[in-house]
C-alpha cells in the first residue's frame, strides 16, 4: 500500500485535484455546482490527510481524515444544501465580471503564489507543492468572494478559505492536535449555520440575496 | 478558573429558561454578580503568582487577570445597564419575551467565550474562543431582525470581515506551530508558557511571516484601520449594551501576548514599526470620519477606532512607558466607551433618532444624562483632567524618550483634530435649546417611568462617570502596581 502510494505520487494528484476544484469556481453559473465543487475538495482534503497518515504511520491522522469527511464532507454540504431550499433563489450566481477574465485571473494568481514561494522559507515534509497549492487556493476563493454578488457565493468562498487553510496548517505542521482540530471544525459548523440563518434574513428583508443591496450603512 | 469559565454557561441557560419579562434581567445581574465574586479571588491569586490549570491548558498571570477584571467591569456594567435598556424596548413592543431569553443567554454565552481567551494557554484554544466570540456577538447585533433590517446589514459584513479575518490567524497559529515545534517538539508547543521560554531560539522570518498574519486577522476583530470596517456599522446598529462590549479587548489581548513571543526573535522594531503603522492610519482614518460625521453612535465607533490605534501606537513604541501608556489607556477606555454607549442609549430612546442634527438641548432637558455624557465625551476626547489624558501624555512621552518626533507630531495632529470632532459632535446635542419645535428637532417620545431598573442602570453609570472622574486626578496605588505586574509579565522590561 505505502509503496503503491509513493511510486504513483498519489499526494500530487489529490493536491493538484483540490487546486483544480478551486479554479473550476470560475467558470460555474449556478449555486448547486459550488456546493457539489465544495464537497469534492473537501472529500479530497481528507483524502490527503488519510494517505499521509499510511505514509507516516501516524494514527491521529486517520481521525483527523474521519472529522474532515463529517464535518466538511457530509455536514457543512447537507446544512447549504438545506439553506438553498430554504431560500428557494434563482440559482444564477451572477459575477461582477466575464468568467474567462475570472479565469485568466487565477490562472494568474497560481502562477504569482508559486514564484514567489519558490525557495521558500518553509521546508515541508510530505510535498513540495501543498503549500504553494494550499496558499493558492486560499487566493482564489478570496478573489470569488470579492467578484460574485449573492450572500451564498460569500460563503462558499469563505469554506473554500478555510479548506485552503487546512491544507496549508497540514502540510506545515501534520495537522494540529485532535481535541483542537475539533473544536476550530466546530466553530466553523457553528460560522456557516449562522451566516446561513443571515444570509435567509438577508433574503426576507431586502427581498434579493444580492450583496449590491447592502449599502445603507457607510461613512 | 474551571469554576469562573462556568458561571457564565449556566447563567446563561437559567436566562433562557425564565419565561418572566420582569425578572429575566435580575436572573442575569445575578448570575453576572456571581461570576464577579467567584473571579474576583482568581484575579487576586493570578496577580501574585500565575495559576495553572487542567493540565496547563488554562493559565492566567497578572496580564491575563488585568484584562478579565477589565472584561468583567464592561460585562456587568452591561449586564445592569440591559435591565432598564431591554424593559423599555419590551415595552415599546420592540422585541419580545422570546428575543429577551435569546438576548440574556446569548448575552452570557459571550462573557464565556471572552473570558475563554484571557484564560486558554494553548494558542489555538484561543483562537477558538476568539472565533466563537464573532459567531455570538453576530447573533446579539442581528437580534430582532425583523424589526430592524439594517441590523441584519451590519451583523453579516460583521461576521464575514471578522472570519475572513480570523482565519489568516489561524495560518498565523499554523506557522507559529510550525515553528515551534521544530524547537521543542510536538507536544505543547502552542503554550504561551512553552513559547515564551523558547521565544529567543524560534525562526525570525518564520515569525515574521507568522506576526504579520496575526497582526492582520486579530487587528480586524480588534477594530484597527484599514480593516475597521464593521466596527462602526455593529456598534451603530447593535443595541447598546453590546455596542459598549464590542470590540472589546480579547483581539488586542492576543497580539499583545504574541508581541511577546515574536519580538525575543525577531528584534522589537520589526513589530514595534507595523504596530506603529497600524496605529496611525487608525488614529488618522478615525480622526477624518469623527470630523464629517453626523450619527453620533458611530461618532462613537469611530473613536473606539482612534483609542485602538491609540493603544497600539504605545505598544509600538515600546518600552516600559509606552505599555505603561497602553495598559492605562485601556482602563481609562474601559470607563469611558461603554459609558458614552450607555448615554447616547438613552438620548436615542428619548429622542428616537441617531442623528446629531435631530437632538438638542439634553442638558437642560436632562441634566443628570446630560453632565454624564459631557464628562464622558470630555474623557473620550482626551481633554485633561481625565485618565484617558494621563495615558496619551504617557505615549506622548514615550515617544519623545525615543525621539520618535515625527510619530509623535503625527498623532498629536490628529489628537487635535478628533477633539475638536468629538466634543462639537456631542456639544450640539448637549446645549442648546430643548423647546426647538422644529419638527424632528423636538422631544417625540415620553419620560421614561421610573423603575428598580432604570435606578440601577443609572447608578452604574454614576459610578462610572465618578470613576473617571477620580482617575483622573490620581491612579490608584493597587493599578499603578498590576500594570507593572502586566509590564513584567509582558517581558517589556
Amino acid at each position: 500500500m505505502k509503496h503503491w502510494l509513493e511510486t504513483y505520487s498519489i499526494i500530487d494528484f489529490i493536491s493538484v485535484g483540490i487546486l483544480l476544484t478551486a479554479v473550476t469556481l470560475n467558470a460555474f453559473k449556478s449555486i448547486e455546482s459550488y456546493v457539489k465543487a465544495y464537497t469534492i475538495n473537501s472529500w479530497l482534503l481528507a483524502g490527503l490527510i488519510a494517505v499521509v497518515g499510511v505514509l507516516v504511520n501516524e494514527s491521529h491522522l486517520y481521525m483527523a481524515a474521519v472529522l474532515t469527511v463529517l464535518t466538511k464532507g457530509v455536514l457543512i454540504p447537507i446544512i447549504i444544501w438545506r439553506i438553498i431550499r430554504r431560500m428557494r433563489v434563482a440559482h444564477e450566481v451572477t459575477p461582477y465580471i466575464s468568467n474567462t477574465l475570472s479565469l485568466a485571473i487565477s490562472g494568474i494568481l497560481v502562477a504569482v503564489v508559486y514564484a514567489s514561494l519558490q525557495g521558500g522559507i518553509f521546508v515541508t515534509g510530505f510535498s513540495r507543492d501543498a503549500l504553494q497549492i494550499s496558499i493558492a487556493v486560499i487566493l482564489i476563493s478570496l478573489f470569488i468572494m470579492i467578484t460574485r454578488k449573492k450572500a451564498l457565493t460569500m460563503v462558499m468562498g469563505l469554506l473554500f478559505m478555510e479548506n485552503g487553510l487546512f491544507l496549508a496548517g497540514f502540510s506545515l505542521t501534520f495537522g494540529m492536535p485532535t481535541i483542537i482540530e475539533l473544536g476550530v471544525l466546530f466553530d466553523m459548523l457553528m460560522g456557516v449555520i449562522i451566516l446561513g440563518i443571515f444570509a435567509v434574513q438577508i433574503k426576507r428583508v431586502f427581498a434579493s440575496a444580492d450583496l449590491d443591496k447592502l449599502t445603507v450603512l457607510k461613512g | 478558573m474551571l469554576t469562573v469559565l462556568l458561571i457564565p454557561i449556566i447563567t446563561a441557560v437559567l436566562c433562557y429558561l425564565v419565561k418572566s419579562p420582569r425578572f429575566i434581567g435580575y436572573v442575569s445581574l445575578a448570575g453576572m454578580s456571581v461570576l464577579v465574586v467567584a473571579a474576583a479571588r482568581l484575579i487576586a491569586a493570578s496577580l501574585a503568582a500565575p495559576v495553572y490549570e487542567l493540565q496547563e491548558a488554562l493559565f492566567m498571570d497578572a496580564f491575563s487577570a488585568y484584562v478579565m477584571a477589565l472584561m468583567l467591569f464592561y460585562s456587568f456594567a452591561a449586564a445592569v445597564y440591559s435591565i432598564s435598556y431591554l424593559q423599555h424596548e419590551f415595552e415599546t413592543g420592540l422585541i419580545d419575551i422570546r428575543g429577551m431569553r435569546r438576548y440574556y443567554g446569548l448575552f452570557h454565552l459571550f462573557v464565556f467565550t471572552m473570558l475563554l481567551v484571557v484564560a486558554a494557554n494553548n494558542l489555538a484554544l484561543m483562537w477558538i474562543g476568539m472565533e466563537a466570540t464573532t459567531i455570538v456577538s453576530a447573533l446579539l447585533i442581528g437580534l430582532g431582525f425583523h424589526k430592524r433590517p439594517l441590523a441584519v446589514e451590519a451583523a453579516w459584513k460583521y461576521i464575514v470581515l471578522c472570519t475572513v479575518g480570523i482565519t489568516f490567524a489561524l495560518l498565523g497559529t499554523f506557522i507559529t506551530y510550525y515553528a515551534a515545534s521544530s524547537v521543542v517538539g510536538h507536544e505543547s508547543a502552542l503554550n504561551w508558557t512553552v513559547l515564551s521560554g523558547i521565544a529567543a531560539k524560534l525562526n525570525p522570518g518564520t515569525m515574521k511571516l507568522a506576526f504579520i498574519f496575526m497582526l492582520v486577522g486579530y487587528g480586524t476583530k480588534a477594530g484597527l484601520a484599514p480593516v475597521h470596517n464593521w466596527l462602526p456599522d455593529a456598534q451603530s446598529q447593535a443595541p447598546s449594551p453590546i455596542s459598549a462590549l464590542l470590540p472589546g479587548w480579547t483581539a488586542f489581548y492576543a497580539i499583545m501576548r504574541f508581541l511577546a513571543i515574536v519580538s525575543p526573535s525577531t528584534g522589537v522594531s520589526f513589530t514595534g514599526n507595523l504596530l506603529v503603522i497600524f496605529g496611525l492610519i487608525s488614529i488618522g482614518i478615525a480622526a477624518i470620519f469623527i470630523v464629517v460625521q453626523d450619527n453620533y453612535k458611530r461618532l462613537l465607533s469611530y473613536s473606539s477606532v482612534e483609542h485602538m490605534g491609540i493603544m497600539a501606537l504605545g505598544v509600538g513604541i515600546g518600552g516600559p512607558l509606552g505599555f505603561y501608556g497602553s495598559l492605562l489607556h485601556m482602563l481609562g477606555n474601559t470607563f469611558a466607551k461603554p459609558l458614552m454607549f450607555f448615554t447616547s442609549g438613552k438620548i436615542q430612546a428619548r429622542f428616537g433618532s441617531t442623528n446629531i442634527a435631530n437632538v438638542t438641548g439634553v442638558f437642560s432637558s436632562m441634566p443628570l444624562l446630560g453632565a454624564m455624557t459631557f464628562i464622558g465625551a470630555l474623557a473620550l476626547a482626551g481633554s485633561p483632567p481625565f485618565n484617558i489624558f494621563i495615558s496619551e501624555f504617557t505615549i506622548l512621552k514615550a515617544a519623545a524618550d525615543k525621539g520618535m518626533w515625527l510619530v509623535l507630531g503625527i498623532f498629536l495632529f490628529f489628537a487635535a483634530v478628533v477633539f475638536y470632532g468629538v466634543l462639537s459632535g456631542f456639544g450640539k446635542m448637549l446645549f442648546g435649546d430643548p423647546g426647538r419645535e422644529s419638527g424632528a428637532g423636538s422631544l417625540v417620545r415620553p419620560r421614561i417611568p421610573v423603575t428598580v431598573g432604570t435606578v440601577l442602570g443609572n447608578g452604574i453609570m454614576i459610578a462610572m462617570t465618578a470613576s473617571i472622574v477620580v482617575m483622573g486626578f490620581t491612579i490608584p496605588q493597587f493599578i499603578d502596581r498590576t500594570i507593572r505586574a502586566c509590564i513584567a509579565a509582558l517581558g517589556a522590561n
